[in-house]
């Protein structure tokens, strides 16, 4: 504060005193002016003075509230998200197990399902484990199913769980021909860097003859490991030719071991032929995977 | 600048600071009392009877957003203004003792004689109120006005 000076209002003697008097006065007094008198007094300071305050404290409630609004608008798009993602999974796999049920139900006693468990270790990738084993019937080689084909087949037997590589293991291999059985080679996998463009091949088929592009390739029978008529996958385009005498195919899979939950596994006397299982669902389904399935 | 000229300045400032922050802004006890800082300030500028116009006017504006004590800011910031304004005839200099304690009381007088002229029906308990919230509101009123003192180079010592 600046230095004491002398008292700046001097003229008139007892003016200042006289004023402040006044001023003290009018202050004590607004307690008692009657209410309408008061609310005109506030109402006249908040139109003026106070205005540009009062508008900017609702320029900030305002920014408060649609902060606010979007932060719920945000809260509910995302339990939406959330239920109808939760649904399209739960409506995917009701779709699923209704068809593995068709299917279990056309297959009778001869299949048996379970759930599919798999390891998530490090060398695993291709094996799972099932949830039936010796007591129930299942046997080394017995093939694995779902409603559109082929998964893949068991390798060892216990007697309540069993163990099985699907179509993307080293290891795979099935006698396969043509639906309407004029070509018969075996399927067997090309492994890529990546596991998801894993890809069947069609291997051993005869030079002069053509396969054309979305015929479906069933398990021939030949062999007796896998019955008869199994969809596997359907024909894409030529892999590669041996000389004049094959010729390859890259094959779309009828399964994608990624996605399979639930499978049906076979038991002992499944079967010479069960291809009058999948004519009804796998076969067009693969026909129509011809346009989405992958490409090597 | 002429001193005169930044404490007008400076009072002015806070007198809008305190409207933005209070009013525009809702911040509430958070913000220190800038109206009562200013006022205080002020009053030893001017004399006793423009100190009270203005502790009037300032009472005035914070009554105008309190519809059931109306008036009872006005009496506060008008004694508080003419309280300010005596002192100066009563102390000389600023000290640093001087205007802490200047503005520790002022504020603490404006809660008191607010507290006496609220009404019964809006009055919090006296220790509540006055003596606890009322020496917390002094002590952040004088920290602040100290504070802008010395930042605005206003303060000058007193000689011993």
């Amino acid at each position: 504060m600046p230095a004491y000076g002398p008292e700046p209002e001097t003229n008139g003697g007892r003016r200042p005193g006289m004023l402040a008097i006044t001023f003290l006065l009018l202050a004590l007094s607004i307690s008692y002016l009657p209410d309408v008198a008061q609310q005109r007094i506030a109402w006249t300071l908040r139109v003026s003075i106070l205005r540009p305050f009062l508008a900017t404290q609702e320029r900030i409630l305002a920014a408060r509230m649609n902060a606010q609004n979007v932060e719920q608008l945000m809260g509910q798009i995302d339990s939406m998200t959330a239920v109808l993602s939760t649904q399209a999974a739960l409506f995917d796999e009701n779709s699923t197990l209704r068809k593995l049920l068709d299917l279990a139900e056309r297959a009778g006693p001869s299949f048996l399902p379970t759930t599919v468990l798999r390891g998530g270790t490090a060398g695993s990738e291709s094996m799972f484990l099932v949830r039936v084993g010796a007591a129930q019937g299942i046997y080394e080689g017995a093939p694995v199913v779902t409603w559109r084909g082929l998964v893949g087949v068991i390798l060892e037997v216990q007697k309540e769980i069993s163990r099985g590589m699907d179509w993307t293991h080293p290891d795979f291999k099935v006698s396969a021909m043509l639906q309407d059985g004029t070509m018969f080679g075996i399927v067997d996998n090309r492994r890529r860097a990546f596991r998801e463009v894993d890809r069947l091949v069609l291997n051993g088929t005869p030079f002069n003859e053509d396969a054309l592009p979305g015929t479906p390739v069933l398990t021939s029978g030949l062999g007796a490991t896998y019955p008869r008529g199994i969809p596997v996958g359907v024909i894409d385009e030529v892999e590669a030719t041996q000389g004049q005498w094959g010729k390859s195919y890259w094959l779309r899979p009828m399964v994608e071991p990624g996605e399979v939950t639930h499978v049906l596994v076979a038991r002992r006397g499944a079967g010479g032929d069960v291809g009058a299982l999948w004519l009804a669902d796998s076969v067009q389904v693969g026909e129509a995977r011809t346009q989405l399935g992958r490409r090597p | 600048m002429k001193t005169d000229a930044r404490i007008w300045l400076l009072f002015a400032g806070l007198a809008l600071m305190h409207l933005l922050l209070h009013v525009g802004f809702g911040i509430g006890r958070a913000a220190p009392d800038l109206l009562t800082v200013a006022l205080l300030l002020g009053a030893r500028e001017v004399g006793m009877g423009r100190a009270a116009g203005m502790g009037l006017l300032f009472g005035l504006l914070e009554d105008a957003l309190s519809v059931l004590s109306f008036g009872a800011n006005s009496a506060a910031m008008t004694i508080v203004a003419v309280l300010g304004a005596v002192t100066r005839d009563l102390f000389v200099g600023d000290s640093l003792f001087f205007l802490v304690s200047y503005f520790l009381i002022g504020k603490w007088v404006r809660d008191l004689v607010y507290w006496f002229m609220v009404g019964e029906t809006l009055r919090q308990p006296f220790v509540d109120q006055v003596l606890i919230q009322g020496l917390i509101g002094g002590m952040y009123a004088a920290i602040v006005g100290v504070v802008l003192l010395a930042v605005t180079g206003l303060r000058q010592e007193a000689p011993a």
